[in-house]
């Protein structure tokens, strides 16, 4: 017998995702340091998203009721939760960051050099998203509360590693344009084929929401107004294709826009007389 | 150039010349022009020969277009019966798709990119002179059909399962889906071509920042050929099994999907309308500014924004599918991504008109069709973006207001901008200037054509006329749309005829063109008309993007005033990239077999299945062999960078034999499932499993004839193998057969995904 709970507890607001937040500031303030405007506004967006992603009536419903839900949890987590941290982490964190590394030797630096070289983060943010959605590891971490918690710890240490790569703050770790355009176009054909093939099977991807133990009753309404399990698992595909690929198209017109910014005064030596040996 | 050719081209001075002395010389030296011709690997040569075999078939297709019109003429007409109408249509679609536009933009691009870069040639000019060839031979094969009885009949698209062979017992069918292998295979070699040549031949200062946007858009357009037209290649790889083999992935009777060869075209035909339309926007852009004399507006913008609607245009298939059934989430989420990709082709049009705002514009016929590209392209835009709300698309799917839709793209977009392209370049390509009189009346009657035919059908579609129906009931109103696009398509094909009197009289007595007649801004225009042989006598340099214009102007020279990104100087190896380029293709064939056995495989049940038959630890053994040659060759790599020659030997020779015993290992795998009865035809298992293991079975031996061809040269000392990148090349394409076979393994042995 499916338990109904009422729609009061759509809001989780004990979650203890408020002290990784927590935690996640005072780090910041500490190593970071509160400087730039705009670094400190890239923070609170990551961390109110990830609040967000657990707080709100989302965390309640991704938690083994809405596996479309879960999708939009997931993508903030590994996607959106990341940017926002790299694109708040100021030369001079990285610096640190960088020395602490070396400090700890070379074996340090080799963990270092080969967890930061773009392959292994492309195969981290890509496997990431493959590894937690095959079906077993998918429902485990559903229905076990620390498999979850493992799952969103590796979600943002997967995505921080994968947007590093294009978004580094130190301006020499950063890809090629050319090579940043194939890493994240090829990053984009990894959730498009995941996407489709969880739009399209006919496989339960995460059985723990196919067949919930308790329903909230919002669940009947939406269950009413036609989201089964079977669409609900289309939609969840949909939304691991279109949404990340948008945002790495994005990413990618970024990529293109510093492409195109930079304007070296150089060229010294050209002079028209040069050009008119031509004809 | 090799000897003979610079003796045919020699031939061809003999016989434009006046001093030839006797009979004998005049046949040889005409003989010697045919050979030149036939023998070319000059880009230019090459490029005019792509155009005028595309200027063949448009009259083969436009005769096809006209047949249809007199057919829809009169309601209840019986000039064409529906078998032939059937056929017409669908040979009037492939025709204009693949045997005009593609071959007309390729052409164009084969001309022009070198130059335009400076270059002397592509980077490949016997892979062109290949590419090319297979063009003639695609089309004669697809044009054979005819003597069998009947050309295709399925529609260009050859929706499944009407293409099958129960429903289409004729060789037709068949010669339709060798011919577009053919020209698929062409084509993505011509664009391998052309995305090596723009990276690796770029004269120096010239960085891709700064290359013209004609041959930007040119390299995406190749990036868009080489990852989609695999994706038919495999569809048509599975249709050809389905009907000569007896498999039956699209027949849904045995179990097969006719959903997904509409999934695999549209993967392969959305992009499509891109590759048929971003060298038109090329085009444009370098009309448009030369004759308003101004820079583009937005150069980055217009260059990034054509890089966004590559990525996001294998993302938007589905919208050709909106009445399959596709389910309301899939709907919402492909309206969404239409809708998005209407924004970076949109706003160009912004572009477009801001270059021209506050010119000096000059209304040559070149930047009249231009401008009626802008009018024109805007509408069939606005009516696609109508398409993106699917309960429209529901309505109108499959009427006129289709035709007349995607008509108004590629006339008033692709055709308006070959118009404009050719009143533009054909000074530079013979050295004589059009007749400017005749190209407004071409102008007008194709603006008349295009509107006065698709207008009407837009209207007709409305009414509900479907498209592809041979005839129609007399309804009000119907009659009369139809004769007025009937006299539309008139006007069009007279405008054609009015282009092509243009041509040969501007040939015969036209106005002499001069270097640079337009004070054009690109490289192109730095060299003679038409071109030397070898494009340049000094390899220019650059300094910005309107180098030309520099030159002219020394004053007003843009470099030192606009500045752009500098060129760092860095050319990529072109046997490595061309294999890269490569290699990306066959990724996308290889994952869409594979999309096609996980599909096939998921729910099979039954008693021919991967579990009841394969071997898997017999297999693994052999696959460690493969593995193990992907290792074998990293060594004999690293020994050939150090010098040492005889381990290079060596380890060639190991990789060589492992890459043979896993080959051997499959011929004893296929020989035991043959024996025992297992065929390619009895389910969709079978069918699957040797479709795609076949395929890659072959990529192992051809790329073992690769290593083996190595292997001789290096015994032989060749430089190129000894000292160039050959072996790099190669070593990709082994590894990368290697790193398939990893997931055929994964996901047909050890059953992932299912």
């Amino acid at each position: 017998m499916i338990e109904l709970i009422s729609d009061k507890e759509l809001w989780n607001w004990w979650s203890p995702v408020w002290l990784v937040a927590a935690v996640v500031a005072l780090l910041y303030g500490r190593y970071a340091g509160w400087t730039s405007l705009s670094k400190t506004l890239w923070l609170i967006s990551g961390l109110s998203v990830l609040v967000f992603a657990f707080v709100s009536p989302l965390g309640v419903l991704a938690d083994g009721f809405l596996f479309s839900a879960h999708m939009i949890q997931h993508l903030l987590v590994l996607l959106v939760v990341p940017l926002c941290v790299v694109l708040s982490c100021p030369p001079a964190a990285a610096g640190t960051m960088h020395s602490v590394a070396n400090e700890a030797g070379s074996l340090g630096q080799k963990v270092r050099a080969v967890i930061t070289s773009p392959f292994a983060a492309w195969l981290l943010g890509l496997g990431a998203m493959w590894f937690w959605h095959v079906p077993a590891f998918c429902s485990a971490a559903t229905e076990n509360y620390m498999i979850g918690i493992v799952r969103t710890g590796t979600f943002l240490a997967a995505g921080v590693l994968f947007w590093c790569p294009v978004y580094s703050p130190f301006k020499q770790d950063r890809l090629p344009a050319s090579s940043a355009v194939v890493y994240l176009f090829s990053a984009c054909l990894g959730c498009t084929l995941l996407g489709i093939y969880i739009t399209f099977t006919t496989i339960t991807v995460c059985p723990a929401f196919a067949s919930p133990q308790e329903r909230l009753a919002i669940m009947v309404a939406l269950h009413d107004a036609g989201m089964t399990a079977s669409v609900d698992q289309q939609v969840g595909g949909l939304l691991m294709w279109v949404p990340p690929c948008s945002l790495y198209v994005a990413a990618i017109v970024s990529v293109l826009c510093r492409w195109y910014a930079v304007a070296e005064p150089g060229e010294l030596g050209w002079s028209v007389s040069q050009t008119a040996e031509i004809r | 150039m090799s000897d003979s050719e610079r003796l045919a081209s020699d031939g061809v001075t003999n016989a434009d010349g006046t001093k030839i002395a006797d009979g004998a010389d005049q046949r040889s030296a005409s003989s010697g022009r045919l050979l030149s011709w036939v023998s070319t690997v000059d880009h230019k040569k090459i490029g005019i020969l792509y155009i005028c075999t595309a200027v063949f078939f448009l009259a083969i297709g436009g005769l096809e277009a006209l047949l249809i019109r007199v057919q829809l003429l009169f309601p209840n007409n019986n000039f064409l019966s529906p078998d032939l109408f059937n056929q017409m249509f669908t040979m009037h679609g492939t025709t204009m798709v693949f045997l005009v536009g593609m071959p007309v933009l390729v052409g164009f691009q084969n001309y022009f990119v070198p130059l335009m870069i400076g270059a002397r040639d592509v980077a490949f000019p016997r892979l062109n002179a290949m590419s090319y060839w297979l063009l003639p031979f695609g089309g004669i094969l697809l044009y054979f059909s005819f003597m069998t009885g009947k050309a295709p009949d399925a529609g260009w698209f050859s929706y499944a399962p009407l293409s099958t062979k129960p429903y289409n017992l004729m060789p037709a069918q068949d010669y339709w889906i060798i011919g577009l292998i053919c020209l698929g295979i062409g084509s993505v070699a011509a664009s391998i071509n052309i995305f090596v040549t723009v990276l690796q031949c770029r004269a120096p200062g010239m960085s891709l920042q700064r290359v013209p946007l004609f041959v930007w858009m040119s390299l995406m357009t190749a990036i868009l050929t080489i990852l989609a037209l695999p994706a038919l290649n495999s569809a048509l790889a599975m249709l050809l099994i389905d009907r000569l083999l007896g498999a039956a992935f699209f027949e849904p009777a045995r179990g097969g999907s006719a959903v997904l060869w509409q999934h695999y075209f549209w993967v392969f035909g959305h992009p499509e309308v891109y590759i048929l339309i971003l060298p038109a926007f090329g085009m444009i852009s370098e009309v448009i500014p030369v004759f308003s004399r101004k820079p583009i507006y937005g150069y980055a913008f217009v260059a990034g924004s054509s890089a966004v609607i590559v990525l996001l245009s294998y993302g938007v298939w589905a919208h050709h599918m909106f009445a399959v059934g596709l389910g309301m989430g899939a709907d919402m989420f492909f309206a969404v991504g239409t809708l998005l990709i209407a924004l970076p082709t949109g706003l160009k049009v912004f572009n477009w008109t801001a270059t021209m705002w506050g010119g000096s514009i000059r209304l040559t016929t070149a930047m009249m069709f231009a401008v009626a590209f802008l009018l024109e392209f805007v509408i069939g835009g606005l009516t696609g973006v109508m398409f993106a709300a699917v309960p429209i698309d529901w309505q109108l799917t499959d009427t006129y207001f289709v035709v007349g839709h995607f008509h108004y793209v590629l006339i008033g977009g692709t055709v308006f901008g070959l118009f404009s392209a050719t009143y533009y370049w054909f000074p530079k390509i013979t050295g004589r200037m059009l007749s400017e009189r005749l190209g407004k009346w071409q102008l007008w009657l194709w603006v008349f054509g295009l509107n006065a035919t698709f207008l009407s059908q837009h209207v007709l579609g409305v009414m509900g006329m479907p498209r592809r129906v041979y005839t129609y009931a007399d309804n009000p109103g119907w009659m009369a749309l139809n004769a007025f696009a009937g006299a539309g398509a008139v006007a069009m094909a007279v405008g054609t005829l009015v282009l092509l009197l243009n041509i040969w009289v501007s040939l015969r007595r036209g106005e002499k063109a001069g270097d640079n007649p337009w004070e054009a801004f690109t490289l192109e225009w730095a060299t003679t008309s038409p071109p030397p042989p070898e494009n340049f006598a000094l390899i220019p340099q650059v300094a910005s993007r309107r180098p030309v214009w520099d030159l002219d102007h020394p004053d007003a020279a843009d470099a030192g005033k606009e500045l752009t990104p500098a060129d760092s100087g860095w050319r990529p190896d072109k046997s490595v990239t061309s294999v890269w380029a490569f290699v990306a293709s066959e990724a996308v064939f290889f994952l869409l077999l594979l999309v096609a056995y996980v599909v096939f495989n998921t729910d099979l049940v039954g008693e021919i299945t991967s579990a009841s038959l394969l071997d898997v630890t017999r297999t693994a053994v052999f696959s460690v062999a493969l593995l193990g040659s992907s290792f074998t060759l990293w060594k004999a790599e690293a020994f050939l960078k150090s010098g040492k020659f005889a381990q290079f030997r060596f380890w060639l020779a190991l990789t060589i034999t492992l890459g043979a015993v896993f080959i051997g290992g499959q011929a004893i795998e296929y020989y035991g499932l043959i024996t025992s009865d297992v065929t390619i035809s009895d389910n969709l298992f079978t069918a699957t499993f040797f479709t795609v293991t076949g395929f890659h079975g072959l990529h192992v031996v051809v790329g073992l004839i690769a290593l083996s061809i190595v292997f001789v040269l290096a015994m032989k000392q060749d430089r190129n193998v000894l000292h160039g990148s050959a072996l790099k090349a190669i070593g990709i394409y082994w590894h990368f057969v290697d790193v398939v076979w990893i997931a055929v393994f994964c996901i047909i042995y050890l059953g992932f995904m299912q």
